[in-house]
Formats: C-alpha cells, sequence, structure tokens
C-alpha cells in the first residue's frame, strides 16, 4: 500500500508518495533523490542517518517515512547558504574533522540540533550529543575541536 | 503492507480486533523498523502517533502518570521523574542514543517485553501499573503480572497501552539502576539491576527492599526470596554477601552472543551488592557494617 506524505524539509513543502513501509532515510534517498543523509548500518546504531525531525535530532533508518507526514525536516542538504557553509561545516573541514566524510553528514546534524540547544556545550552536552555517532576515522579529538570552534563562531568568540 | 493512522483509541481498537495477528502496532518505531527490514514485514501496521491524549507526563496525586508515547527523552528531561522517580529517570538516562532516546516511546519498551528492556527493572520496583484498552473495555494491571515472556503480555495482539501510573516511593526511601553493558549506554543490557530500599524510622533497618533484575529471565523479574532474606533487618557485611548471591541464584540467564549466563549471574551478584550498599548508605548516612 501506498501512502501520500505531506512534508516540509528544509523549508520547502513537499509532497510524494512511498510504500507504507519505507523507512524516512529510503524516503529522502531513494524517492526524493536527496542522498546527503547516509544508509550505514540501518538500524539505528551508527547516525549516519541523522536528520532533525521537528527539532530533535533522530535516525531516520529506523522512523517510518510516513511520520513526515505534517513534521519539519532539516538535513545536510538545508544547511549550506549558497556557497556559503554552514558554521558546523566549515569547522569540520577547517579542524580536519573529516577523512572517508561517510559519518559527516550525520555528525553535523547532531551537533548543529546541539548548537541551535546551546553556543556553551559543556564536555558533557557534547558526549550527549554525538554519543550516537559512530567515525571509523579521524578518531573523535578532531571532531570535538570542531564542535568547539563552531560553537565559538556562532557565539561570536571566534 | 496495509498502513493505517487512527485518530482515536476506539478506531484503533477496532482495527486491532479486525485485523488481530496481522496486524502490528508501532510506536517510536525503533524496534519495528528494525525487524520489517530485518525479520518480516507484518500484514498492517498500526500506527499509535496520531491518537491524542497518549502522551505527556503529569503528576496525579501521589503517583506519576506517563502517557505510553512519552519519548525516552520527555522521561529523562522530565524534573518530576528527577525529583521523584531517580530510579526510572537513570533508565533513561542510560538509555542509547540521543537520536534513540528522541524516537523511542516508553510505551513501546515496555511493550517490546524484551528481559533486557531498559525501563522495565525500575517500573517493577517501583510497583507501577499499566492502563490497558481492549474494544471490550479498560483494565489497569501491575507490571509484576503484565509480562509473560519474551515479546509476550497480557496485551496480546488485541490490546494498547495508554499510560502508566508510577506511585511515588515512600519518603525517605533511596533507590539506584545499574546498567551493565559493553559499550555503555549505547548497547542493549546484559544485566540491569534496580534496587529501592526504605530504612525504618530510626534508619537502623531494611523496612521495605525491592530488588528488580533485567535481562537475566524471559521476563523482568523481582528478586523476591532476596528481598524476603533482607527485610527488616540491618545491612551487614555477611548479609549483603548473602543477599547478593541469593540474587543471583534467583536469576535464570541465558548464554548469547552478549555473553555467557554465568558471567551474567557474577554480574547480578556485583551489581546488587553495588545497589543495596550505596542506597543503604545513602538512605541511612551508614556504611555497612
Ligand atoms: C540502536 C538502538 C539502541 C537501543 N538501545 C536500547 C537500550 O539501551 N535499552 C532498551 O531498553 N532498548 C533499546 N533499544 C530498543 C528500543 O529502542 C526500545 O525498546 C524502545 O523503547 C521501543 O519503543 P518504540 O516507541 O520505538 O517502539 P516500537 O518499535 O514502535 O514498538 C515496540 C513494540 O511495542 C509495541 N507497542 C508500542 N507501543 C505500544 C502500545 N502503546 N500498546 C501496545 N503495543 C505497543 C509494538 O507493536 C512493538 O511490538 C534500542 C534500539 C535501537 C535501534
Ligand atoms: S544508518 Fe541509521 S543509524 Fe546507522
Ligand atoms: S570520516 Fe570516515 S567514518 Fe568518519
Amino acid at each position: 500500500m501506498s501512502v501520500t506524505i505531506n512534508t516540509k524539509i528544509n523549508g520547502q513543502p513537499i509532497s510524494a508518495s512511498a510504500e507504507a513501509s519505507t523507512s524516512l532515510l529510503e524516503f529522502l534517498r531513494d524517492t526524493l533523490e536527496m542522498k546527503g543523509s547516509k544508509l550505514c548500518c540501518n538500524t539505528g546504531e551508527c547516525g549516519a542517518c541523522t536528520v532533525i525531525y521537528n527539532g530533535r535530532p533522530i535516525n531516520s533508518c529506523v522512523t517510518l517515512a510516513a511520520d513526515a507526514n505534517g513534521a519539519e525536516i532539516t538535513t545536510i542538504e538545508g544547511l549550506a547558504d549558497g556557497d556559503k557553509l554552514h558554521p558546523v561545516q566549515q569547522a569540520f573541514i577547517d579542524t580536519g574533522a573529516v577523512q572517508c566524510g561517510y559519518c559527516t553528514p550525520g555528525y553535523i546534524i547532531s551537533v548543529k540540533a546541539l548548537l541551535d540547544r546551546t553556543t556553551k556545550p559543556t564536555a558533557e552536552d557534547i558526549e550527549e550529543a554525538v554519543s550516537g555517532n559512530i567515525c571509523r576515522c579521524t578518531g573523535y579529538n578532531k571532531i570535538v575541536d570542531a564542535i568547539h570552534l563552531a560553537a565559538d563562531r556562532i557565539a561570536g568568540r571566534a | 503492507m496495509d498502513y493505517f493512522e487512527p485518530k482515536s483509541l476506539d478506531e484503533a481498537l477496532s482495527l486491532l480486533a479486525k485485523h488481530g495477528h496481522e496486524a502490528k502496532v508501532i510506536a517510536g518505531g525503533t524496534d519495528v523498523m528494525v525487524d520489517i527490514k530485518y525479520k518480516e514485514e507484518p500484514g498492517c501496521l498500526v500506527n499509535i502517533k496520531k491518537i491524542s491524549g497518549l502522551g505527556g507526563i503529569q503528576e496525579n496525586g501521589g503517583s506519576l502518570r506517563i502517557g505510553s508515547l512519552a519519548t525516552i527523552r520527555d522521561v529523562e528531561t522530565s524534573s518530576l521523574v528527577r525529583d521523584k522517580l531517580p530510579v526510572l529517570w537513570e533508565s533513561a538516562h542510560q538509555f542509547a542514543s540521543l537520536q534513540i532516546r528522541n524516537t523511542a516511546t516508553i510505551g513501546g519498551n515496555i511493550c517490546r517485553a524484551s528481559p533486557s528492556g531498559e525501563t522495565l527493572a525500575p517500573l517493577l520496583v517501583l510497583e507501577a501499573k499499566g492502563k490497558l484498552a481492549f474494544s471490550e473495555g479498560e483494565k489497569t494491571e501491575p507490571f509484576m503480572s503484565f509480562f509473560q515472556g519474551p515479546g509476550k503480555t497480557s496485551l496480546g495482539t488485541k490490546g494498547l497501552l495508554t499510560e502508566i501510573d508510577v506511585p511515588f516511593p515512600a519518603e525517605g526511601s533511596r533507590g539506584v539502576y545499574l546498567k551493565h553493558a559493553v559499550r555503555g549506554a549505547m548497547d542493549i543490557a546484559m544485566v540491569g539491576v534496580a534496587v529501592l530500599i526504605t530504612p525504618d524510622a530510626a534508619r537502623n533497618t531494611l523496612q521495605d527492599v525491592r530488588i528488580g533484575l533485567g535481562a537475566v529471565a524471559p521476563t523482568p523479574i523481582r528478586a523476591s526470596k532476596t528481598e524476603a532474606l533482607l527485610r527488616g533487618k540491618s545491612l551487614t557485611v555477611a548479609l549483603l554477601k548473602e543477599a547478593a548471591a541469593m540474587a543471583a541464584a534467583e536469576s535464570s540467564p541465558i548464554s548469547d552472543q552478549r555473553s555467557s549466563g554465568e558471567y551474567r549471574r557474577w554480574i547480578v551478584e556485583a551489581l546488587t551488592r553495588r545497589g543495596l550498599e550505596q542506597t543503604w548508605k545513602a538512605a541511612t548516612g551508614k556504611e555497612v557494617a
């Protein structure tokens, strides 16, 4: 059975149909061809598919696409303003927090959600915010550096 | 696969009555979506998230009413839960990642009836009750009798859990929830132990002791023999040792990829000892003598 999904993604109203069993991640990647959110574990463990759903970071791979109905969703595609990268994206580049890049969209979304809540995150806040994101390449120090740099830039401290 | 989004409880219950075994309820979907992808698709999915009145957390006389659709994050960030039900708060805090806590519901955690479900041992020691709705009517059932086996509850295939009623523990009581998992909160518990004690007025003996064990039997259980052993006594080093060993003996863990049954028993013993020690100190201000 197919369901019609009326949602708002990165501020744009979108209406599309998908099989009822479709996950939000499959809806984004396969139905809407938005490939920024990554498919990795497909079981909610790694965070590569993280999107912001009504203000909260969630794993789109274990969310029903139909739950996007009436919701507001932010994906990695919605962060940059034209050619100008979002401060979190820029900070990941500037600190070298990216290697293969597969985990990066998920991290950036989790960090954006964190910095939307506070621009003075404690070590505990940071750990909580990215505890559901796994990176196999960089080691986590550079990611933490990127989070501090982005927070400082957003708050005008750097 | 058919798909329904009932707007009312009655509509949802009649869908379940009509579709029976074919139907699968979905709330947050963190268990159901994984099953759909890796096990099998149900004949139809009944999404209960559009039913109003199933969320929220409110104080209700001497207890807390938690709607079944309240997320684990709602539970974790509720100051009422944190202040009045620290045992439950701890289990929500040690629950997976922020992303999962933002999606997973407490009702889903309960109805999944996994022996390792994080909130279950805490709900057992808090003597919480569930409000169960069927097309024939509603009933309230203590969680002590609700769990019947892995994935099996007294809801069967036709009922819905609508809310959870958690009485506030007695004045002066202290509780802890201790989770043992390889990768901390991110991992499913290998063993979870909830301890809640109430000292007598003079703070010399254990007037009430409740010990809940998760992931070490087909359902979450209370270590009732251990509780009986401890009740009315002062906690000594020898009694603590005896109680911890008894709790381990009351568990019947399986061996699986996460650990052997024998190892799980050791952990039950260690966590029961630690839980009793911590709560005794917090409740009486005394060391275990
Ligand atoms: C990566 C990951 C990590 C996890 N970590 C943990 C963990 O640390 N601890 C833990 O305990 N669990 C964990 N889980 C399991 C899962 O997140 C929890 O069991 C969660 O609480 C389920 O809630 P849900 O709303 O997502 O349930 P759903 O998947 O929607 O439903 C779960 C079950 O309950 C039934 N159901 C749901 N609501 C109701 C209702 N109101 N009435 C009747 N039946 C209902 C459904 O039919 C289904 O059988 C994890 C899962 C993932 C994917
Ligand atoms: S792909 Fe969703 S959490 Fe890994
Ligand atoms: S950069 Fe490769 S997984 Fe993180």
